[in-house]
């Protein structure tokens, strides 16, 4: 075998305020199926762009086959035989499956790329998936449409192909041959594999060797059978935590004060039901995609088509829009500030009087900007948010700020319910602590918390109780010295005691 | 600090009414009868019907909407309360409130049909445009109404003074606009839908509402600037609005209306309708041939708009162009949608 076929060396990269990959190093051979596993935000993505030519390195370099990589283009990455597949399988659904498969070749090349075709057929076949090549793509189920997009990968002649997640639409019984189908494929062409997941069994049975990322570095590397996945979710846990802890944890006696029952998504998520006591904490955690932000905005009615019913301090409250939640005291704080949360290019008072309703209107329908700028700017001193200047358009202020903006259009309605979705996402170290002590005020306050984050420290942090969701279900409990990463993470993924 | 932050817009504020006086001061220059107050309050009339139907405009380019019926309904409003008078023996200002009536109706329902049957407002009003064109020409089977009421004629058409009537309604239409965007909590659930659809709505706007309430408007605006066209000619057409819907759209582009939404200014469409009235007056006065004027007209809205972009930031927007890429592979897994 010789040289290696791809070669990672010494990568770093940075972005502002957050080192995503320090001093990366590994290599993949002819053949092999690498695992790549970590945390959310461990730098697996990143990582992935760079082998894919979509981001350049600070330093360090990406090594095929013996030679350099000199310039970081998708374009070359291509050259080089580098194929990344994509979570989202990109699919045109207005074209047949066979034309799917001929997107992006000459007319010239098309003799020659239809025995591609019936060869991806015959790949797809041997995956557990018979298609035909006139089938509109439209008609696939997601699983087909992923083994789809996997069989094409390997039908573009790709030495080294990385597969970002590639079952997380696939059923349980078509894991199985679809993994079977890569294991073949890459054995046979000698390609190599980079395999990205969160499942533990799969990586434990495809891979020939495992990389597990934390905060950026390469913490542990064996060889798939030399390890066990206890071990590999031990190194993947134990993120640098910030030090914060709560001032106020809820009391034991203190009274269920927020209740939903069977709650559903239109996405499939659900029936979910949780109760929160006055004054407590309730952190979820979950693997992205596990269905926790359609949870909150189920509670809130945000999309047509969600059930479930709401009962505040005893009183069952009927919602049907987010206006009854706003107006029941539901806060809800979207995971995606400058797209759910704020108008960016609104000044901050506007922002943050926008759930006002008619509350600073004067002389029947006029409003007083003056009252609004007085008004936000007593509960930006509360929130101790910077600049004061509250005539500042949004988008002027920072992350944290920012942040403090969409809490604040809430606080100053005085909510009693306060439903967080990734609350620091994008946020700095210092916006961080700000944002925690926020909520822990809101907590002792007496107010009902739920806090959706994946970002594990902060669950451990700010919870007084957390739960895991896993497909759109409320899989465990974890409470006091359980709510730990090793815990969490276990039953996230699935592996822990008694879970199918 | 504050200052600061709001001196884009006050420049793109200032920059149309610079863009006004230049274009204003030039043909001043080359024709001096056109700077005297007889010939400018020609042009002010001249740019009423824009003006009106481009306020409405801007509250629909504001929630990121367009109306493209806004042309036919103007027509269809003016055929049928010049037929109502004509024909019916209508009172003028029976007629008037019908005509405005009629108008909010059939913007409402332009409204209606991009919220609750979730039409693209492009697709919805491209449908209404023809529907109500069609309306206007079944009125009276495709022919003219003539000799309507002098009385009516007055009411749009007069002076009050030495001042146009039209001009008066114009200017308070114009404040009544600013109040209720600025001033209002509605024009403020207006800005709101536009500048982010999602935050309103989770924020507790009734976002259907007020989408329908603000194609209600640019109805109502649109069938005031119908009953204008007629008093001006003292004769109703049945296609006599049409024209006037590139016109007025462009006068609100001009002024610094966004179509992608959010963004949009009520002196600045007011502004605009001046320009395009001045242009058309000027180009006349210089023996210009309306062929050209065409080809001029086109050419200050590309100019306009482009400035009011480079104003904005041309370069900023290359940055913001050139930092998307990066986002796309990169930050951290948690950046990944959920779902």
């Amino acid at each position: 075998m010789g040289e290696p076929l791809l070669e990672i060396r010494n990568i770093s990269k940075t972005f502002p305020g957050v080192r995503a990959l320090d001093d990366v190093s590994f290599s993949l051979s002819r053949g092999e199926i690498l695992a790549l596993v970590g945390e959310n935000g461990a730098g697996k993505s990143t990582l992935l762009a760079i082998i894919g030519g979509s981001l350049v390195p600070d330093s360090g370099s990406v090594v095929v086959e013996g030679v350099r990589r000199s310039e970081y283009t998708p374009r070359r990455a291509l050259a080089d035989g580098v194929v990344i597949a994509y979570q989202e399988p990109a699919i045109v659904g207005q074209l047949t499956v066979g034309q799917n498969l001929l997107i992006g070749r000459s007319a010239a090349r098309r003799r020659a790329s239809t025995v591609e075709v019936r060869e991806t057929l015959s790949n797809l076949a041997r995956m557990g998936f018979p298609l035909d090549a006139h089938t509109p793509a439209s008609t696939l189920s997601p699983a087909q449409r992923q083994a789809l997009a996997i069989a094409r990968v390997f039908a573009l002649g790709a030495k080294i192909v990385a597969l970002d997640e590639p079952t997380t639409s696939l059923a349980e019984q078509n894991v199985a041959a679809v993994l079977n189908g890569v294991r073949e494929l890459s054995h046979e062409r000698e390609v190599g594999i980079i395999y990205v997941s969160h499942k533990m069994h799969e990586v434990m049975e495809v891979s020939d060797s495992v990389v597990v990322l934390r905060d950026g570095m390469v913490r542990f590397s064996s060889p798939t059978n030399e390890t066990s996945t206890d071990e590999i979710v031990r190194n993947m846990v134990g993120r640098q935590l910030l030090e914060f802890r709560r001032t106020h944890p809820v009391a034991s006696n203190a009274a269920i004060f927020f209740t939903v029952t069977d709650v559903t998504h239109p996405s499939g998520v659900g029936p979910a039901s949780i109760s929160v006591r006055a004054g407590e904490v309730l952190g979820i955690a979950g693997l992205v995609g596990s269905g926790r932000t359609e949870f909150l905005r189920a509670i809130v009615k945000a999309d047509a088509g969600s059930t479930g019913s709401v009962t505040i301090d005893g009183r069952r409250v009927p919602i049907r829009s987010p206006r009854d939640a706003r107006d029941a005291g539901i806060a809800f704080i979207p995971e995606e500030r400058k797209r759910q949360g704020l108008i960016l290019q609104m000044p901050a008072y506007a922002n943050v009087t926008i759930t006002a309703g008619r509350e600073f209107a004067q002389f029947g329908p006029f409003l007083n900007p003056s009252r609004q700028i007085a008004a936000t700017e007593e509960v930006g001193a509360q929130l101790s948010l910077r600049p004061t200047n509250v005539r500042l358009a949004a988008h002027q202020f920072s992350g944290g700020n920012q942040q403090k903006l969409v809490i604040a259009k809430w606080i100053r309605r005085d909510a009693r319910v306060y439903l967080f979705d990734e609350p620091t996402k994008g946020v700095d170290v210092a916006g961080k602590a700000e944002i925690y002590s926020l909520i822990d005020a809101l907590a002792a306050a007496g107010h009902a918390i739920v806090v959706v984050s994946s970002d594990l420290p902060e669950i451990i942090a700010l919870s007084d109780r957390a739960l895991v969701m896993r497909n759109g279900r409320f899989l465990s409990e974890h409470v006091g010295n359980d709510i730990n990463e090793h815990s969490l993470v276990a039953s996230a993924m699935g592996i822990s005691k008694g879970m199918p | 600090m504050s200052n600061n932050s709001r001196s884009p817009l006050n420049f793109q504020a200032i920059g149309i009414f610079i863009a006004a006086a230049v274009i204003f001061l030039i043909f001043g220059l080359l024709k001096p009868i056109f700077l005297t107050p007889g010939n400018l309050s020609q042009v002010a009339v001249s740019a009423c019907v824009n003006a009106i139907i481009g306020l409405g405009l801007t509250f629909v380019i504001i929630t990121g909407g367009i109306d493209l019926s806004v042309g036919s309904i103007a027509s269809f409003v003016g055929i049928v309360s010049a037929a109502s008078m004509v024909h019916g023996g209508v009172s003028p200002y029976l007629a008037l409130a019908l005509g405005i009536g009629l108008g909010l109706i059939a913007g409402a329902f332009n409204g209606v049909l991009i919220t609750l049957l979730r039409l693209p407002p492009f697709i919805a009003t491209l449908g209404t445009m023809s529907a109500y064109q069609g309306c206007a020409y079944v009125v009276t089977g495709g022919l003219p109404v003539y000799n309507v009421p002098q009385q009516f004629v007055g009411i749009l058409n007069g002076y009050a003074g030495q001042i146009p009537i039209i001009v008066l309604i114009v200017i308070i239409v114009g404040v009544g606009s600013w109040l209720l965007l600025r001033r209002t909590v509605f024009g403020q659930n207006v800005i709101a839908t536009g500048g982010s659809e999602e935050t309103a709505w989770l924020s507790g706007i009734r976002v259907n509402r007020v989408k329908i309430a603000v194609y209600a408007l640019s109805g109502g605006l649109a069938g005031l600037a119908g009953l204008v066209v007629v008093a001006r000619i003292s004769a109703a057409q049945s296609d006599a609005g049409s024209p006037y819907l590139l016109t007025a759209l462009a006068a609100a582009v001009i002024g610094g209306a966004n179509l992608m939404g959010g963004e949009g200014r009520i002196g600045g469409t007011l502004v605009g309708a001046l320009i395009l009235g001045a242009l058309t007056n000027g180009m006349v006065l210089l023996n210009v041939s309306s062929f050209y004027e065409m080809i001029v007209t086109g050419v200050v809205v590309i100019i306009a708009v482009a400035l009011g972009q480079g104003s904005k930031g041309w370069f900023a927007h290359k940055r913001t162009a050139r930092g998307a890429a990066v986002p796309q592979g990169a930050p951290s897994d948690t950046d990944t949608v959920k779902r």
